[in-house]
């Protein structure tokens, strides 16, 4: 399959963000590198096609998300 | 007074969360995307929203793990080495930092072939001239 370094990335600016949002110190700080990765979206994304191509579908609806959301959510 | 105060608080609050949501969407609609011609599939709105909505809340679950680890080690700090031990139960997140690596120590090598390369070069120009020194001497 395509390599995880090939898909569009998070900018990073957007990561630190989001992530700061949550940090319940204020002083808490960091230089978040690797965390631009497609990760869990990649995953959640190719996993519901997958889905979709084992129901014979040519669409991806939320119930094929749904299907593989429990699995997911466990490996990660 | 003061409740109107908090009340703009909230709002503005409030809005942030929406824009780094919907910045969240965007880049998830364009992975969603790379995907979806990759396999040659379609994505109903609903699914990307969907995902969107996943990959928010596992921001959250990230923060909190990373802040946490970095205190554990005293540090307000986060680094590498927390984001390396978050990424341990996460295969994806090991997979790209371990590709990432590759890239990293590939182009290092480059970089040392063309040094080692540059080298040898200059060195055999400098042997040659020497060599031709000596032998002149020789005589």
């Amino acid at each position: 399959g395509k390599r995880l370094t090939d898909m569009p990335s998070v900018p990073q600016e957007l990561v630190s963000k989001l992530l700061h949002l949550h940090f319940k110190d204020k002083k808490t700080k960091g230089v978040f590198l690797y965390l631009s990765s497609p990760g869990i979206t990649a995953e959640a994304a190719i996993r519901s096609v997958r889905q979709a191509q084992a129901e014979g579908l040519a669409h991806v609806d939320v119930e094929q998300l749904e299907k593989v959301l429990p699995q997911l959510l466990l490996d990660f | 007074m003061m409740e109107e105060e908090e009340w703009s608080e909230e709002q503005q609050r409030f809005s942030y969360l929406q824009r780094l949501k919907a910045a969240v969407h965007y880049t998830v609609g364009c992975l969603c995307e790379e995907v979806a011609s990759d396999k040659d599939m379609q994505f109903s709105k609903q699914t990307i929203a969907a995902i969107s909505e996943v990959t928010f809340g596992q921001c959250e679950n990230f923060a909190k793990d990373l802040e946490m680890f970095a205190r554990h080690a005293k540090r307000s700090t986060i680094n590498t080495e927390d984001v390396k031990l978050l990424a341990r139960r996460s295969h994806s997140l090991l997979k790209y930092i371990t590709e990432k690596n590759e890239d990293i120590a590939q182009l290092n090598l480059e970089k040392k072939a063309k040094k080692k390369k540059k080298l040898e070069d200059e060195n055999r120009n400098s042997v040659e001239s020497a060599e031709a020194g000596v032998e002149e001497s020789e005589n």
